[in-house]
């Protein structure tokens, strides 16, 4: 297990690297200049000149890449051309709400597409499948945004049971830091009232971010589960007089969920990409809309930090989702 | 049984929450990281209630300090310029410089230099309630200039300010000195500006750290402004409280202000339809459409300081010749751009803009294609002339596409067969082209530095600035004379003279054909009183004189 999990990070570090090589040349392919971009219309030469130089962008690409990778080895991720703050300090300020809505996504994602892709395959055909597989078309069809500004539309603007766009209430002060997520914070300091704000301020992106996933789990739920249905050994286990739920919970789901866990581990990656529309409709202040500000700013430092920490987490699950592997099939353990 | 069952199915959720769990708690903040600033303390005496916070939306994802000898974003300058005061300022709808914690000034001539001596209000008080002096206005200024960042070259190239030059005369007099070739009125009007505030000196020197203090002051207030800081939550929003110290005549009536980041527009129309908000910015063209009949809010508009121009190189055919530059201006259908914006823009054909001393109002150009005909024909422009015409991608001032205007311009050229070829470039990659002289003609806005008409006379008017007319290659020995001498004109009126001799010169010779001046919308709920903007003034929009009724 040890030795799978040190070669899977060894994987990484390749990763990583490929990804910093990727995003700094495809950063130098682009025309424009983010220095210009950065001090805007009125800027002088001279104060061009100076931020080029200040920044290092005037050495040799080579030169410049070979720095930033010096850096990035120390765990520097450089600064942001715009803000220019750390972009670690950037990432880590805005990269709690980005993981907040993220999990949350997987949770809605996990608790309908799962029991609902059951329930559908065990009454395969009724209205309960046909509603479930409407459910899966519609989740699987619209696009992030049109859902999210329906949501923000129906729910916040005409019924206002729910509250719009942000995090939190703008007249509440977030809870104290400690991992980032408001509603856990918010917890852990027994502080009920930012509680309940933040979670009711995630369910609309949640459901939102979380639609498509929900779609994609459940029909590969059903899927695996009829498959399973199929199969002898479940004829047997019936035979042998096994009650129903027995039946399923044992034999019949436990075997349908290897490929439900690698499509949750894909899914997790498709969140955090998809987190960057979300996040741009709700007012999500996380990573997501930092990169899109970034890039529309050609701020390469931050760019640059975003993908890099994207490398991180999506191997990091993939790698998660194997162990998972293991603890539910023993077959893959002794491999 | 059942438990059993149940802890089967429990095996394999249970473990996957705790990963989803553990990759979150592994993401965010390092331990040791500095969480929520210290807080300011809640305002002395009145409770803040919703009643008297005022929530103002707008896209602020530009805000990156709070530091006034560092901002120089209009997200930023907003709440800088609440919490900070300047020597002197525009108020609202003025021309004329008003004291703020200089009580009186004075412009005299010392050598071959300007100096200009202030003296202080004695009952000037920052929030911590010790006065404002002399000394802290020689720090502040100091600082400003050896932070070096983005507004510094107000001070440093500007106004020609130098450390050695800038004295405490006593506790209350500050004396600084300019040399000869310096503008005296353009210096006292970048002392309006918030890089010029005046910062508390014992509050930042402990908190200098490694950055003069720029950290410490993004997180806390230092400052004699009517608000002091609360907090500023990156990328969300800023929150100021009312200074309960606040030395000025009118305490504000709103005890605790939000100034929400919401760069979209669909969320600020909602948020100013539910009350989420009392006053937003940047209402667009169909936002302001969908706002018009609502009963709860009402439009505001205010022109901004910008000017949207069509500018050519001057040393390039064919705008190389003068008389082809003025067939241009004849050339263009200005009102069909005037309608376009649909309300969103002042027609405006001078290199000074509305709201400015030395503008003049006069708008000379309309369509007159045989005149602009007989003009290019006399500067040898054949028909069938083909010019690359560059603009940016995205949206102009004013909300309507770049490409839109450049289109309505291409087919009023059309008209007398001059091609025009559109290319798009994004915005800075487009600046660098114009920067490196490459462009022969294109579009784009400008807004001045600082407010003065020398924020805009110098880099349309002067060559040797190397800013719009060098851009242009446009080097008039004329125009540079004119700008010059305004700059240095002390005297109001002849300096007033002096702008509208070089407007209309520059209107009928320069390399543009100025185009309008874009109008901000604001939306408010009806039961806020007292907004004012101003783009002239630092900052734009007093909070203190905001009520709700």
């Amino acid at each position: 297990m040890m030795r799978f999990i040190l070669r899977r990070l060894g994987g990484l570090v390749f990763v990583l690297f490929g990804v910093s090589v990727m995003t700094f040349f495809l950063a130098q392919i682009v025309p424009a200049d983010p220095v210009a971009a950065a001090l805007g219309t009125n800027a002088r030469e001279a104060q061009i000149e100076a931020y080029r130089r200040q920044l290092g962008l005037d050495q040799p690409i080579v030169v410049q890449y070979i720095r930033y990778t010096g850096r990035l080895l120390q765990g520097d991720l450089g600064a942001s051309i715009r803000t220019r703050r750390p972009v670690a300090d950037d990432l880590r300020d805005f990269l709690p709400a980005t993981v907040e809505l993220t999990i949350a996504a997987m949770l809605v994602t996990i608790l309908v597409g799962i029991p609902l892709g059951i329930v559908a395959a065990l009454r395969r055909n009724t209205w309960i499948d046909a509603a479930a597989r409407i459910l899966a078309l519609i989740g699987g069809a619209m696009p992030i945004f049109y859902v999210g500004l329906l949501l923000l539309g129906v729910f916040y603007r005409q019924l206002r049971w729910l509250p719009g766009p942000g995090r939190l209430d703008s007249t509440l002060q977030p809870p104290t830091t400690v991992t980032g997520l408001y509603t856990v914070d918010a917890l852990l300091t027994g502080n009920w009232p930012v509680f309940s704000d933040a979670l009711a301020h995630l369910v609309l992106p949640a459901i939102t971010l979380g639609l498509y996933s929900t779609a994609v789990l459940l029909r590969m739920t059903r899927s695996s589960m009829l498959e399973i249905l199929g199969q002898d050994f479940v004829r047997t286990a019936r035979a042998k007089g096994l009650s129903q739920r027995l039946v399923i919970g044992r034999h019949v789901f436990k075997n349908a969920l290897p490929p439900i866990l690698t499509i949750i581990g894909v899914i997790f990656g498709s969140l955090l990409s998809g987190a960057v529309l979300t996040e741009t409709i709700f007012n999500w202040p996380g990573i997501g809309r930092y990169a899109t500000t970034s890039v529309t700013t050609l701020d390469y430092p931050a760019v640059m930090g975003v993908a890099l920490v994207a490398a991180v987490i999506y191997p990091l699950v993939n790698t998660l989702v194997d162990i998972g592997y293991s603890l539910i099939d023993p077959r893959v353990r002794t491999n | 049984m059942k438990a059993k069952r149940l802890l089967t199915f429990r095996r394999w959720i249970i473990p996957w929450i705790v990963i989803a769990l553990l990759v979150s708690a592994c993401a965010p903040a390092a331990p040791g990281a500095p969480s929520a600033p210290e807080q300011a303390g809640a305002p002395a005496g009145e409770a803040v209630t919703r009643a008297n916070t005022l929530i103002f939306a707008a896209d602020m994802t530009d805000i990156i300090t709070l530091d006034p000898a560092v901002a120089y974003e209009f997200g930023g300058i907003l709440p800088v310029g609440n919490m900070y005061e300047t020597l002197l300022s525009f108020s609202p709808g003025e021309t004329e410089l008003q004291p703020v914690l200089a009580e009186s000034w004075e412009v005299s001539q010392d050598g071959d230099m300007w100096k200009l001596t202030f003296k202080l209000n004695p009952n000037a008080k920052f929030a911590s309630g010790n006065p404002v002096t002399a000394d802290d206005v020689v720090f502040s200024w100091s600082r400003a200039i050896d932070i070096n960042k983005s507004p510094a070259f107000l001070l440093t190239d500007v106004c020609q300010m130098t450390k050695e030059n800038i004295r405490a005369v006593d506790a209350s007099t500050v004396e600084l000195k300019i040399p000869g070739e310096a503008s005296p009125s353009v210096c006292l009007s970048v002392l309006t500006f918030t890089v010029a505030a005046v910062v508390e000196k014992a509050a930042v020197e402990p908190n200098l750290g490694d950055d003069m203090g720029e950290s410490w002051l993004n997180d806390h207030s230092a400052g004699s402004g009517p608000y002091v800081l609360e907090r500023w939550e990156r990328n969300v929003s800023v929150t100021l409280n009312a200074n309960p110290n606040y030395w000025g005549g009118t305490e504000p009536a709103m005890k605790r202000v939000i100034l929400q980041n919401m760069p979209e527009a669909v969320n600020r129309q909602a948020a100013i339809e539910t009350g989420d908000a009392d006053i937003i910015q940047d209402v667009g063209p169909e936002q302001a459409a969908a706002l018009e009949g609502n009963p709860d809010v009402t439009l505001v508009k205010g022109l901004s300081t910008l000017l949207v121009y069509v500018a050519v190189n001057a040393s390039m055919p064919p705008f190389d010749n003068p008389d082809a530059r003025q067939a241009l201006r004849y050339a263009i259908n200005y009102d069909n751009i005037i309608t376009l914006l649909g309300g969103n823009g002042e027609l405006v054909q001078e290199i000074i803009p509305i709201g400015f001393a030395g503008h003049t109002g006069k708008n000379p150009f309309k369509q007159d294609l045989e005149k602009a005909k007989e003009l290019f024909a006399k500067a040898g422009v054949a028909e069938g002339t083909v010019i690359p015409f560059t603009v940016a991608t995205g949206t102009a001032p004013g909300g309507v596409e770049w490409a839109t205007i450049a289109a309505s311009i291409q087919a009023d050229l059309a008209q007398i067969g001059i091609t025009l070829e559109i290319q798009q470039l994004q915005q800075s990659e487009l600046l660098t082209k114009y920067r490196a002289q490459e462009l022969p003609m294109l579009l784009m806005n400008w807004g001045p530095d600082f407010p003065d008409p020398d924020g805009n006379a110098t880099p349309f008017a002067n060559y040797e600035a190397r800013s719009l007319a060098w851009r242009n290659n446009w080097n008039d020995p004329q125009a540079i004379e004119l700008s010059k001498q305004a700059a240095r004109e002390i005297d109001p009126a002849k300096r007033v003279e002096l702008y509208a001799q070089l407007v209309e010169y520059v209107q009928n010779n320069g390399p543009y054909a100025i185009l309008y001046q874009p109008t901000q919308i604001f939306a408010v709920r009806n039961n806020v009183e007292g907004f004012v903007y101003d783009p002239n003034d630092t900052p734009s929009i007093s909070l203190w004189l905001i009520r709700k009724k």
